[in-house]
């Protein structure tokens, strides 16, 4: 009797269970994930490690000559890592402003029903894939830059910088218009109710709280930038020489991603030249490392403004650092033009580039300093819609041109047959269904411990020291350029374990590449969901998978598959993780198994382009087609995400 | 300006009014959310806006300074004078109108900077930027928000640590900064406790020697004990507008009545 006294608190055993169980579900998507990321860093290690044992750090570091076939070869890559700083320096020096201009313009600016084309314009902008851009920037843009500054040859670091700048755009404005748009109502209004003009409130209230967003979206472009690949290799130049003088923007100059993207496919397994480019691959990824860290170190700094207990607040570091950039950036402005007035006197346009830019700016700086309040936000706003308009007409001459010139090479044929004479003549149709494969492996080798891990890190992980490192490993991961992957897919999978250069090895590299991304960005959006929500679903009784599951992941949904659709778009144009991982130029036909290799649209594209003379015609065709399946992917995905929102918001 | 243009008002109030509706209707895409609103404000007396959810009290508060120019598809109609002018006109700058009018909240919403940032906001967007005068300015709105001695020797920590009474305090302070005339509170304290709540109504009873308040409440007792003007709004219409003692005691519709004393559907 007295038995049947229950405790009415106690749950059902089965409810527990399935809670247990998906816990340890998610966190073994997680482990995967984790492990992953630390094996891919360790293993680049063992394989550059040869090459710092046997030729040393500094002299790799310090060394001025990269000539690997010289009697004897010296690897010193001063002048790579030079190359890369430059390149990724002239890039960010037109993309911050132009994006962050056109994010202000997006989210606070432009009318609202115009602002989801704009961001669809934006994420198209990131849909190019970047062997595209590399064609469009060797086929048209190196020769407008030759003719413009009549310079012997537009392959240079000028032309490297513009088109990185370019590829930069997307991120930063997408991720820099997310936090701008994620700045509660209520602080516009508290300022707009005071009478602050908009502008006054967009640059004291709505910039300054976005500014982690915005901080992180410079970085990541900055990553985006000194990572990439092909479009770099394809218009630089190539030469391992230092700029003549160092502020030449007309020089050639080579990156590391462009010599490990040039050696790696042709260097033999063990050489000391393996090495070599490991030790590069290695000095990359701390390159990208130190950008990473000191960004996720200002974020730390800035959110801890957040916390209630802070004891300062949130504006401490701008206030001491704005200045101090703006100095720098007159002081920069100013020197370019001393520079040009005097050493260059000669190249007339380049000088005429550079004072228009710095008299425009400080005329803009001056109007908006002297005037009212109200003509002030008349001359930042058109500035800013200004910024936006060149974004657009970027965009706008790229895609005319491949789309113009593309139409002529598309026929039946061409979609359906194999290439014949080395890609002239002929089709493409098993470049357009490895890239197919690739793909779709990819994605499902990445999404299942990518989601997984994101949604435990976000809802289960305690914040912890671990949690922190795991969260530092993925994101630096994830800034990690794609040619790392394409390094550590050959010397592991195509080597070590004996894969071979196959669909499987490819497959597998991409998977690796997006699944850093994937768990991000469904940890931030998981995140974003507020805390009242989850506090309001678990005062209903509700279990914690539950209001994961009900209140949690609905609304976070669609930032999951936005997550995921960047990454499908991302490893459907990559070219620098394929390479020595999963494709061959002249396959005729499809693979049998995943153990054959592959043809690929990026990279027959990038093979027409820079090693067959004569296939323009094709090779147009071929990226109107690589255009046409990213976007294809992006426009199914971005249904899907729109109907979402619709049924979530019921 | 004709500034001391007066018009008739429903109110047989003896001072002068500051703001004066004509006939406003609002629309927020297809919904008529305000229908022929006339009535007019004192100065210099706390007007209360009652009526249950959803009947306009909100829109109708953010009409008065033009707060309702920030949503997409908001139409108006009408008029709404300010000092003789109608704000609506199109010569008229919302800035300057903002800035005579100031606004509280719901939700308290310091912006994530320290309490003083948060007071200088609205006087540093406005032009102030010596230090000493913007001292001045801080200390004297804290004062008036009678929250000067609790936050005194925190100034430069995050406003966002304040308990929610002193952030809505903090809130009034920032709207006092600059010198509005008109402060227009929407549920000022419907998400403080009775403590936070007692505070800010005796802040409002001591405001009104030197602004006029206008407030949104769904507290019955609190029109009742601070305000002297009523307005009953019902389905985006006013039903009735008057003195509060005579809403109270003597309403002269049966919605009013039913609603006061709790008898509503
Ligand atoms: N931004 C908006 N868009 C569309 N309709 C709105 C919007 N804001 C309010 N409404 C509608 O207008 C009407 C009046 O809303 P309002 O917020 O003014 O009510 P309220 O009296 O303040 O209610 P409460 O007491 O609940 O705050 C409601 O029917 C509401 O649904
Ligand atoms: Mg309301």
């Amino acid at each position: 009797m007295a038995a049947e006294i229950k405790n009415p608190f106690q749950g059902t055993g089965g409810r527990r269970i399935v809670e247990r169980g998906i816990e340890r579900s998610l966190l073994i998507s997680g482990t995967v994930a984790v492990i992953v990321v630390f094996f891919i860093i360790l293993y680049l290690f063992r394989d550059a490690y040869p090459a710092f044992r046997n030729i040393g750090l500094g002299k790799i570091l310090t060394g001025m000559k990269w000539n690997p076939a010289g009697e004897p070869p010296s690897y010193g890559a001063y002048p790579l890592i030079v190359g890369t700083v430059l390149v990724t320096l002239g890039a960010m020096a037109f993309s911050i402003p132009l994006g962050i201009g056109s994010a202000i313009f997006i989210s606070e600016i432009s009318p609202s029903r115009l602002k989801t084309g704009f961001k669809f314009l934006t994420e198209l902008l990131s849909g190019i894939p970047s062997v595209v851009y590399g064609f469009f920037g060797l086929v048209i843009m190196t020769n407008w830059l030759r003719i413009a500054f009549d310079q012997p040859t537009g392959e240079s670091w000028l032309a490297g910088s513009i088109l990185l700048g370019i590829m930069a755009l997307p991120t930063i404005i997408s991720v820099s218009e997310d936090a701008i748009s994620s700045v509660p109502t209520d602080y516009k209004e508290a300022s707009l109710a005071v009478g602050a003009t908009r502008w006054q409130t967009i640059r004291r209230v709505v910039v300054p709280s976005a500014l982690s967003g915005i901080t992180a979206a410079i970085i990541l472009g900055m990553g985006r930038a000194i990572g990439e690949t092909m479009a770099v290799m394809m218009v630089t130049g190539n030469a391992a020489i230092l700029p003549e003088p160092i502020m030449n923007v007309f020089s050639p100059i080579r990156t590391i991603t462009g010599t490990l993207g040039i050696e790696m496919g042709e260097v033999a397994a063990g050489s000391s030249h393996y090495h070599a480019l490991f030790a590069l691959a290695v000095i990359l990824f701390i390159i990208v490392l130190l950008v990473n860290s000191s960004a996720l170190f200002i974020l730390m700094k800035l959110s801890e403004r957040f916390r209630p207990s802070g004891k300062k607040s949130l504006f401490q570091i701008p206030k001491i650092v704005a200045p101090l950039l703006k100095k720098v950036l007159w002081g920069a402005v100013a020197l370019l033009v001393v520079y040009y007035a005097y050493v260059r006197g000669g190249t007339r346009g380049g000088l005429e580039a550079v004072v228009l830019l710095a008299f425009s700016l400080a005329l803009l700086t001056f109007l908006a300093r002297k005037s009212s309040p109200r003509q002030g936000q008349k001359i930042v706003f058109s500035a800013i819609s200004g910024s936006m308009a060149v974004v657009m007409v970027l965009l706008g001459v790229i895609l005319y041109y491949i789309v113009v010139k593309g139409i002529p090479a598309i026929s039946w044929d061409f979609l359906t047959q194999p290439p014949r004479d080395l890609g002239r003549a002929g089709g493409i149709f098993p470049a357009i269904m490895g890239t197919l494969y690739l793909i779709g492996g990819a994605m499902l080798i990445a999404i299942p411990p990518g989601v997984g891990a994101g949604i435990y890190l976000s809802e289960y992980a305690r914040e912890g020291k671990i949690t922190r490192l795991i969260r530092a490993g993925i994101d630096n991961l994830n800034g990690t350029p794609s040619i790392v992957f394409g390094l550590f897919g050959f010397a592991f999978l195509v080597l070590y374990l004996d894969l071979g250069i196959s669909l499987l090895a490819g497959m597998i590299t991409l998977g690796f590449m997006v699944l850093p991304t994937i768990v991000r960005t469904t940890e931030e959006a998981v995140k974003s969901v507020p805390q009242s929500m989850r506090e309001a679903s678990l005062a209903v009784g509700a279990t914690k998978w539950q209001t994961i599951r009900r209140v949690v992941v609905p609304p976070a949904a669609p930032g999951v598959i936005t997550g995921v659709i960047l990454s499908v778009g991302r490893a459907a144009g990559e070219t620098a993780p394929i390479i020595f991982t999963a494709v061959v130029f002249s396959q005729r036909f499809l693979p049998h198994s995943p153990m054959e290799p592959v043809m690929a649209l990026p990279y027959h594209l990038f093979v027409l382009t820079t090693s067959v003379p004569d296939s323009l015609h094709n090779a147009y065709g071929t990226a109107l087609v690589l255009l046409i399946v990213v976007l294809m992917i992006y426009a199914a995905a971005t249904v899907i995400r729109l109907r979402y929102r619709r049924t979530v918001r019921r | 300006m004709n500034k001391d243009i007066t018009r008739d008002g429903k109110a047989n109030g003896s001072s002068q009014s500051v703001i004066t509706t004509q006939d406003v209707n609002l629309w927020y895409g297809a919904t008529h959310a305000l229908l022929d609103i006339t009535m007019e404000i004192k100065t210099n007396n706390v007007t209360a806006l009652i009526g249950p959810s959803g009947c306009g009290k909100s829109t109708l508060i953010r009409v008065f300074d033009r707060m309702n120019d920030i949503i997409d598809g908001c139409r108006i109609e009408g008029k709404v004078y300010f000092r003789g002018k109608n704000i609506y006109d199109p010569d008229v700058d919302v800035i300057e109108i903002r800035k005579r009018i100031g606004m509280i909240f719901q939700k308290p919403n310091p912006f994530p900077m320290s309490v003083y940032d948060n007071v200088a906001y609205g006087p540093k967007v406005h032009g102030i930027t010596a230090r000493s005068h913007l001292d001045e300015i801080v200390e004297k709105s804290l004062r008036l928000a009678a929250l000067w001695n609790e936050v005194e020797d925190r100034l430069d920590q995050s406003a966002i640590g304040l308990s929610g009474g002193q952030q809505q305090r903090l809130c009034i302070a920032r709207a006092l900064a600059v010198e509005p005339e008109v402060i227009l509170m929407d549920e000022p304290t419907s998400a403080l406790d009775p403590i936070a709540t007692a505070k800010i109504e005796d802040l409002i009873t001591d405001l009104r020697k030197q602004y006029t308040v206008v407030i949104v409440t769904h507290n019955m007792q609190q029109a009742a004990r601070i305000s002297d003007f009523t307005g009953f709004m019902y389905l985006g219409k006013l039903i009735e507008f008057g003195r509060t003692v005579q809403i109270f005691e003597r309403p002269g519709q049966e919605l009013t009545e039913n609603y006061i004393t709790g008898r509503f559907g």
